[in-house]
């Protein structure tokens, strides 16, 4: 039994590479790849030297990053302050929390994004900032269970009213003591809300805007290579940052781990 | 009776660079309770899971009634099991769980049944049998885990620490209760346990371990009384640390002369190790060796704690009829009443 | 008679007294709950009574008698299909790695696997499709290093662009997801029940028979079910990858959003709409009973 667990581990990590690094390790190849006049194929930086060459990539790639911007303040201000709030005194309305933020998972996007048509006033429905709006929302169910799980390991309540028992008035425990120990979890929700709302497509593109990811979806049809190209980008970036946010939040475990 | 002598022979297990277990031998009786009494780390869990089968030892055999079981796996052992805490199975109430190990044994239905509640019965929980875990006391829990482990009659009964998640009260009450079912079924019994005062409450022999081995195996009287370490002194009851001159073997302590133990042949300052209710003191006024600094009211006894000119504290425990005027600042004069006591070389 | 009243009297005013601390204690959630109020009940409240309306604004059912109808029905039936099959395919193995990362991993292997997943699960979409066409389209690279082994899986029928091909593409996000929402069910599991059972005579088999799997059971279905939520709602990868030739309820209702059909049709969106929203509903009734049965020893 122990034997045939200790070969599952290594090769149950190779199949999963496998499974992540075929189709990646696939479209970096295609993505290089550019055919002579004579319609031989090569591989070339020439995809890559397209996408820059191409205006709508940088000014939608910063569209994206600002509405994802947006959307992670709204999460910071809305959602995490609330969570905590939970923890602290409204433990009687967690349960109920719970089962409401579940729903934008269960419901489809596709149906949201019908009825953000036919309910939200024009004056919201002319601006492209209705999405960071909505990416707050699809977001939830996610970033709600990231903070709550976080927070389940922190005995918030007591530490709080140690430090205020210790002479610390409230925004001076939200400050020193709350905010550093939430930190990890924050990060994680910060990173979750970013990163879903900088490939959000569903909703961005059934209320007719135009950000990173449909202008990818609209290169597509004339350069499919470049499509690839752009895709390999964005989950690159996606990695990249993933690895920043694991590195900041291992450093923020260790630090308890020695506090404790 | 199924229970027999169950032995370990040299067992070793290392973890890495630490050594959990350092060639540890050790016999229990059929019918005997043998508690592993050590600091956390000292190697007793694994002993225990060893015995279990739940872990490997890299050296040594283990016997159970001269039988070889070391290869043997666990679900073979027939040893009755009970953990720290949250071992009940929560989707099985708790008749179901006592029925466990009886349905792996494959033992008819109706009789399973009926054998489970009668061990419902005998740790005192016949209306709580249909209840799941979540829904029993943390002893409750430990007694259905104790009824369970019982159910299978086994040959070895091993308990893992199984009060150290409960409250004082239920503690008391629920080892008083593992030994008299112990006794009665005169299952032999392997008792993990870092509580000192537990392990010589209800155990036939007391095993103090430090750093994998065994300092010092005997009955709760001889291991308080007569130590044969320093280490066990220290872990078992409170112990005075008298600083003093040794000159061969003999040691100078409160004016008097007492024959030191473990001389070694070392000559110096040590610790002159006494118990507190081996230390008298009376009243001295102007001409004592210590001043009292606290007395505490116990019941029957109280303590005392004094301190020398030099500054040593030590710690009394007399006859709360006899210590009634030790007040606070009194002189005091100490003596120690033993023909002969332990040193620590300092 | 008084001190009836004088009773009712305390009850009535520790009940007032209960309430307003009650409320005051939501007060801070109130910024949360009107967001949501907003953003996400309203519009769905909209959903559902424009779709009860026909083209001249009147209360109707007329919608509905609509998408029971090809081609409506076809595309719930192939929705229907596509949750089901990816959620099978993906929740058993994304079971079986959690189980081994969780048994065999380190703690920082743990980590690692969980935000990995977040993000496979999450950034999917758009780059997930062009993804899967670099590998296995016609021209893509696995399939030309398989040609160049002699393998052609074209020839032998396969595309991507089927509905073989998108469910083996969701499992590309599903895998991902199941490995999130299953794993702290994993992580309950307690050594001491294994150990337990192992004292008691059972094999590690019959463990998971009598123990594991029916603990475990309530969480895998409701994993599974939001699994089957995620494939049959997915629109971004669908969108991204067909040309049109498969019929699922998402692609029918960006069709009719994006206005290139018969305006008398815009109410016919809605109620596909509302009709996801039911499936959606109907799948997680299934787990309701399943987690009533489990309650009784649940916390």
């Amino acid at each position: 039994m122990k034997k045939s667990l200790s070969i599952a581990l290594p090769s149950t990590l190779a199949i999963a590479a496998l499974f992540i690094f075929l189709p990646f390790g696939s479209s970096a190849e295609f993505s290089f790849r550019s055919y002579s006049p004579e319609g031989k194929l090569m591989h070339s930086f020439a995809p890559y030297q397209w996408i820059l060459q191409q205006p709508e990539f940088m000014s939608h790639l910063l569209l994206s990053f600002k509405l994802s911007l947006i959307a992670v303040a709204f999460t910071a201000i809305l959602v995490v302050p609330s969570v905590a709030w939970l923890h602290l005194k409204a433990q009687s309305f967690r349960s109920i929390i719970e089962v409401v933020t579940i729903l934008p998972l269960v419901i489809p996007v596709v149906a949201l994004s019908i009825g953000v048509q036919a309910a939200f006033p024009d004056w919201l429905q002319s601006t492209e900032y209705e999405l960071p709006l909505m990416y707050v929302i699809l977001s939830l169910p996610f970033t709600f269970r990231i903070l709550d799980n976080g927070l389940q390991a922190i005995p918030l309540k007591t530490i709080s009213e140690a430090s205020r028992g210790l002479g610390a008035n409230w925004p001076k425990t939200i400050i020193f003591v709350i905010a550093p120990v939430m930190r990890s979890a924050v990060a994680g929700a910060f990173f979750l809300t970013f990163a879903l709302s900088l490939g959000e497509f569903t909703l961005t593109s059934l209320l007719h805007w135009d950000t990173f990811p449909t202008w990818v979806t609209s290169v597509s049809q004339q350069n499919i290579i470049g499509a690839i190209a752009l895709s390999v980008f964005s989950l690159t970036v996606a990695f990249v940052v993933l690895l920043l946010v694991g590195l900041f939040s291992s450093q923020t475990k260790k630090r308890t781990e020695v506090a404790e | 009776m199924k229970s027999g002598t169950l032995e370990l022979i040299g067992i070793s297990r290392r973890f890495g660079q630490t050594i959990a277990l350092d060639n540890l031998n050790l016999t229990i009786g059929a019918g005997e309770l043998v508690a592993l009494l050590g600091p956390s780390g000292c190697g007793k869990t694994t002993a225990l899971r060893i015995v279990a089968g739940l872990e490997s030892s890299d050296a040594g055999v283990v016997k159970l009634k001269d039988r070889d079981v070391t290869n043997l796996s666990a679900h073979l052992r027939n040893m009755g099991m009970v953990f720290q805490s949250y071992s009940l199975f929560p989707n099985l109430s708790a008749v179901e769980n006592v029925e466990f190990g009886l349905k792996m044994r494959k033992v008819e239905k109706g009789n399973r049944r009926k054998q489970a509640l009668e061990l419902l019965e005998l740790v005192g929980l016949t209306t709580q049998s249909k209840r799941f875990p979540h829904q029993l006391s943390g002893g409750q829990q430990q007694r259905v885990a104790l009824a369970r482990a019982l159910a299978i009659q086994p040959e070895v009964l091993l308990l893992d620490e199984p009060l150290s998640a409960l409250d004082a009260q239920v503690r008391t009450n629920l080892r008083e209760e593992i030994r008299r079912l112990q006794l009665s079924l005169g299952t032999t019994t392997l008792f993990v346990t870092h509580d000192q005062e537990e392990a010589m409450a209800i155990s036939d022999r007391v095993g103090v371990m430090s750093n994998g081995h065994l300092e010092q195996i005997d009955t709760p009287d001889v291991l308080y009384n007569n130590p044969a370490s320093t280490f066990v002194a220290n872990f078992v009851g409170t112990m005075n640390h008298i600083p003093a001159e040794q000159q061969g073997d003999l040691v100078s302590i409160f004016g008097k002369s007492i024959r030191v133990k473990n001389p070694n042949g070392i000559s110096g300052s040590v610790s002159v190790l006494v118990r507190p209710e081996s230390i008298e003191v009376s009243r001295a006024a102007g001409s004592g060796n210590a001043k009292v600094i606290t007395r505490s009211f116990l019941g029957a006894s109280s303590q005392i704690i004094c301190q020398t000119p030099e500054g040593a504290v030590i710690q009394a425990l007399m006859p709360s009829n006899g210590s009634g005027d030790l007040h606070p600042g009194e002189d005091v004069a100490l003596s120690v009443m033993l023909s002969e006591v332990l040193v620590a070389h300092v | 008679m008084i001190n009836s009243y004088g009773s009712s009297k305390g009850v009535s005013r520790k009940g007032g007294t209960f309430a307003r601390r009650n409320l005051i204690i939501a007060l801070p959630l109130i910024p949360l709950i009107a967001y949501l109020a907003f953003f996400f009940f309203w519009p769905m409240v909209m959903v559902v009574t424009d779709s009860l309306k026909n083209n001249d604004h009147h209360w109707s059912f007329i919608n509905f008698t609509t998408i029971t109808h090809k081609p409506y029905s076809t595309a719930f039936k192939n929705s229907i299909l596509l949750g089901a099959l990816s959620a099978l395919f993906a929740s058993i193995p994304g079971a079986i790695f959690a189980y081994i990362i969780e048994v065999r991993g380190s703690e920082k292997l743990k980590g690692f696997v969980t935000s990995l997943s977040g993000v496979l699960a999450n950034t999917g979409g758009v780059p997930l499709a062009f993804m899967f066409i670099a590998t296995f389209g016609a021209q893509g690279s696995a399939i030309k290093i398989l040609k160049a082994l002699g393998i052609d899986l074209y020839s032998g029928g396969f595309t991507l662009f089927s509905f073989t091909g998108i469910v083996f593409v969701y499992l590309y996000f599903q895998i991902p997801l199941m490995v999130i929402i299953f794993s702290p069910a994993l992580h309950s599991i307690r050594n001491e029940w294994r150990d337990a059972a192992k004292n008691l005579g059972a094999t590690p088999r019959k463990f998971w028979r009598t123990i594991g799997v029916p603990l475990l059971f309530p969480s895998f279905t409701a994993s599974f079910l939001l699994l089957f939520a995620s494939g049959f709602a997915a629109y971004a990868t669908a969108r991204a990858m067909t040309v049109g030739n498969i019929a699922l309820v998402p692609l029918v209702i960006g069709t009719l959003v994006d206005g290139n059909v018969q305006v008398d049709q815009a109410n016919v969106g809605k109620s596909l709409a509302v009709g996801m929203v039911i499936v959606s509903a109907l799948a997680m009734i299934p787990y309701l009973i399943i987690q009533r049965r489990a309650r009784r020893w649940q916390q």
